[in-house]
């Protein structure tokens, strides 16, 4: 077989040859989930005079922390190729477990601590088992989802519990005014830090690079010296801290544990990962776009609720702009020559 | 005899400019068992491939009882009565022999499976090939040997004419495979006709009628295998072409002992004793596939489990993991580049830095950039921009990007594994001269190819692997290709 390459072995992308393509317009290509937001806040400003106001803002950035912050945990683990299907769980039993110990009169700091560490451990658990017996993360989760939720009804006797004391409470009620006129929720400032602290950790450590090899070829980088189950096991680790925190900052907000809080919160932040542009496929992505997402999804919501549509409208429109936001994507793969 | 397949001057080309096959003539008569000869890249596949419907030919033409047909898919091949058994056997495992027997062609009527014709078939089929598994065992529970016999048993519920098969004797051993050939004799009476590959001289003696030898994409002509010496195949195998194997000047190893492995039992019967390398050595690893020459290296790798005794730099190595490999300096350039090698869509410059971030917590891109960029240049890689994806590299210099990898990670042991496959002459020639530049300054290098015109060309030793074993040391200054080559086909030790 004869192979030859073009003189300089050079083989321009797709999307290299077209010089004409201002450079403005590769960057909306490259981060597409950004434009797509702005087009749609754009659209909502227009539905109603209310959305752009700093009490709606402060409204949004409230609601989408607890998600938000449980679709970083996500972004890590579906940038490995795995995912994680027990979050929703996981934050349930965080918030139950905080309540309790709460209850129990413990020390606030040292109780949502504690709380962490557990999530923490949860998850690595989980990560650990998927990746030295090698069992599908799908099924381990799963199992999770099934068995977490299970101890959160076990350690709760299936009632909620309330009368938190008021300093926890705060956690997730507590406006910071960052400018005059203008109180910003501690929650979506805890969500901002958390998002800014893991792009950093993508971005500039040797274990944000290592989950993005790990998620691209998983071979290779195991030839590479990689500790590749440890990663696994370290980005579930992740995962779980997020999903525990997410949690523990639920029940701040609502001032009650609810064993029954969270249901179903797995789908919306895999659905929030995927929307920003991270591939369920591993190694593409980041939590820019999750960000994003995340926000989009709550705009969307919030559009719906200023114009007093009910929620069955906003399930069938959230799914029809995931898919399409997907197909877009799947568009620009092709384009880019990356099939 | 009147053919019942012929192959008619049939030629594949790939765009833009890849010929994997110029000019292949065949002509199978029913009742034979007609051998198709060849070394690695010669062709052998692309023709399979296209007599089965797999590939349309670029040109050329092929007739089945005389009659021109185009074949557009591996379907209809089926259905004109030419069936095709892969070397991995495309049997679906969960399923049952008699599913899969009839898997694409079940006995239905309105679309309900018929399964007392299918089971009668079944059985039928079986009884031909001799098979003494009954037919409804799944897949998954039969041993390799009993599958390749479903397989063949799924050709004749097909009706085939031609049966081709891939290298059968791969996963066989010699039991398993006087079993098949047994059946095979029994079809060839029965007035089917098969097309039998193999690069085994002593298979093809044994089983064959004709043989037909394609070398670089064309046919070099058809023999009777009786009438035929062995010589004179090996010789339509190599071809005369000696203009390409020209050594370059070596200079004599100066350097100590740097891999030593005195004994190594490994997995897929890996035996190896008394193998040396020495510091700015290149040792060959030459012979057919699955002599263990990949398990060799990514034994060495820590990447496939072994028991036995290596001293690397006079103390004890015993790799488990790769990561203990590359901290005593060792890297492997694995086989497949693009799903061992690579991270295909990472930045060229993460790619090339990645094995050397193992002693780092924080990362600094421009570091990593600064660390690459001077290698690959070094290296002569041509890549633009190192932010782009790997992926939109030529051949040769992604080849390039996975040697930095090793060299910025420090190490002075490279293993090479078919390095230059997929590359074109120029590329090839380059990557050699890199790796002779790169034993000069120190590094000790082992290079597996089953391209025994490159190792002869670039190595200081050559090794021939034969069934898991090193059998034999060869000097190339000192010793005839043809000798190399036929130890590595017969697998006997040449007389020097």
């Amino acid at each position: 077989m004869t192979v030859s390459d073009n003189p300089g072995g050079e083989r321009l992308a797709p999307g290299d040859r077209s010089g004409a393509l201002p450079a403005v317009l590769d960057l909306a290509v490259q981060y597409n989930f950004i434009v797509i937001f702005f087009f749609v806040a754009a659209i909502a400003t227009m539905l109603s005079s209310n959305f752009l106001t700093f009490g709606n803002i402060s409204n949004l950035f409230q609601q989408a922390a607890v998600v938000g912050i449980v679709a970083v945990g996500m972004t890590f683990v579906i940038l490995t190729a795995n995912i994680d299907l027990s979050v929703g769980s996981v934050a349930a039993f965080s918030g139950m477990l905080v309540a309790v110990l709460l209850a129990e009169g413990r020390n606030p700091a040292l109780a949502v601590a504690t709380t962490l560490v557990v999530g923490v451990a949860g998850g690595a658990l989980m990560g650990g088992i998927t990746a030295f017996a090698r069992v599908p993360s799908f099924i381990v989760t799963l199992a999770g989802l099934v068995s977490i939720r299970g101890v959160t009804y076990l350690i709760s006797e299936g009632t909620p519990i309330g009368n938190l004391p008021k300093e926890f409470g705060s956690l997730g009620s507590m406006l910071i005014p960052i400018l005059p006129g203008f109180d910003f929720p501690l929650m979506g400032i805890i969500f901002i830090a958390v998002c800014v602290i893991a792009g950093v950790v993508l971005r500039y450590t040797v274990f944000g690079e290592y989950v993005f090899a790990t998620g691209g070829n998983i071979e290779a980088a195991r030839l590479s010296g990689l500790p590749t189950r440890l990663m696994t096991m370290g980005v579930f680790a992740v995962s779980g801290l997020m999903a525990s925190l997410g949690g523990v900052m639920l029940t701040s907000r609502l001032r009650i544990g609810q064993p029954t809080a969270a249901q179903g919160m797995e789908l919306d932040a895999i659905a929030a990962v995927v929307l920003g542009g991270t591939s369920l496929f591993g190694g593409r992505g980041g939590v820019l776009g999750t960000f994003f997402a995340v926000m989009l999804l709550q705009v969307l919501r919030n559009i719906f609720n200023l114009l007093g549509l009910g929620s069955f409208y906003q399930m069938t429109v959230t799914g029809v702009i995931i898919v399409a936001a997907i197909l877009l994507n799947r568009l620009i793969d092709h384009r880019m020559g990356r099939e | 005899m009147a053919d019942i397949l012929t192959v008619k001057n049939v030629a594949k080309r790939f765009p833009p400019n890849i010929v994997a096959l110029e000019q292949a003539s065949l002509s199978v008569v029913s009742g034979e068992v007609h051998c198709l000869l060849g070394a690695n890249g010669a062709g052998k596949s692309t023709l399979l491939k296209i007599v089965s419907g797999a590939f349309k030919p670029t040109s050329g033409e092929i007739l089945i009882d005389g009659e021109p047909i185009r074949l557009r898919s591996p379907h209809e091949g089926a259905r004109a009565g030419i069936s095709m058994i892969y070397q991995e056997l495309d049997l679906v495992p969960q399923l049952t022999v008699e599913q899969n027997l009839y898997l694409g062609h079940p006995p239905a009527r309105f679309g309900i499976i018929d399964r007392k014709t299918r089971r009668e078939g079944a059985a039928e089929a079986l009884r031909r090939v001799g098979a003494s598994f009954a037919p409804d065992v799944r897949v998954e529970k039969l041993s390799i040997a009993n599958q390749q016999l479903a397989a063949i048993a799924r050709s004749l519920t097909m009706k085939a004419k031609v049966i081709i098969m891939d290298e059968p004797s791969a996963a066989l051993n010699e039991r398993e495979l006087e079993r098949v050939f047994e059946v095979i004799r029994e079809l060839v009476r029965q007035g089917v006709a098969i097309v039998y590959v193999s690069h085994r001289l002593n298979e093809i003696q044994e089983i064959g009628d004709r043989v037909t030898v394609l070398r670089g994409g064309r046919t070099i002509g058809t023999f009777d295998v009786a009438r035929t010496p062995e010589n004179a195949l090996v010789e339509a195998v190599i071809g005369q072409n000696r203009s390409l194997i020209e050594r370059g000047p070596r200079r004599a190893v100066a350097g100590g002992v740097a891999l030593e492995v005195k004994s190594m039992k490994g997995l897929h019967g890996l035996e190896i004793s008394d193998f040396k390398v020495r510091w700015g050595e290149i040792v060959g690893l030459s012979g057919l596939n699955g002599s263990g020459r990949t398990t060799f290296l990514r034994s060495l790798f820590g990447a496939a489990s072994f028991e036995g005794a290596i001293l690397l730099d006079g103390r004890d190595f015993h790799p488990r993991h790769p990561g203990d490999a590359i901290r005593r300096g060792v890297g492997l350039a694995p086989e497949s580049r693009k799903t061992e090698g690579l991270i295909l869509d990472a930045a060229i410059y993460r790619n090339a830095a990645l094995p050397a971030l193992r002693h780092r917590r924080l990362l600094s891109h421009r570091a990593m950039r600064e660390s690459a960029e001077p290698v690959l240049k070094d290296l002569s890689t041509q890549y633009g921009d190192s932010e782009r994806p790997v992926r939109q590299l030529s051949g040769g210099n992604q080849q390039k990007v996975v040697l930095a990898k090793w060299i910025i990670g420090g190490s002075r042991v490279l293993l090479l594994d078919e390095p230059s496959r997929g590359l074109d002459v120029g590329a090839k020639s380059d990557l050699y001269a890199l790796v002779r530049r790169l034993a000069d300054e120190g590094a000790a290098v082992i290079v597996a190819s089953s391209e025994l015109e490159e190792l002869y060309a670039a190595c200081d030793a050559i090794w021939v692997f034969h069934e898991g074993r090193n059998i034999q040391r060869f000097d190339p200054s000192a010793t005839d290709r043809d000798d190399i080559l036929k130890a590595s086909i017969l697998g006997v030790r040449a007389s020097t």
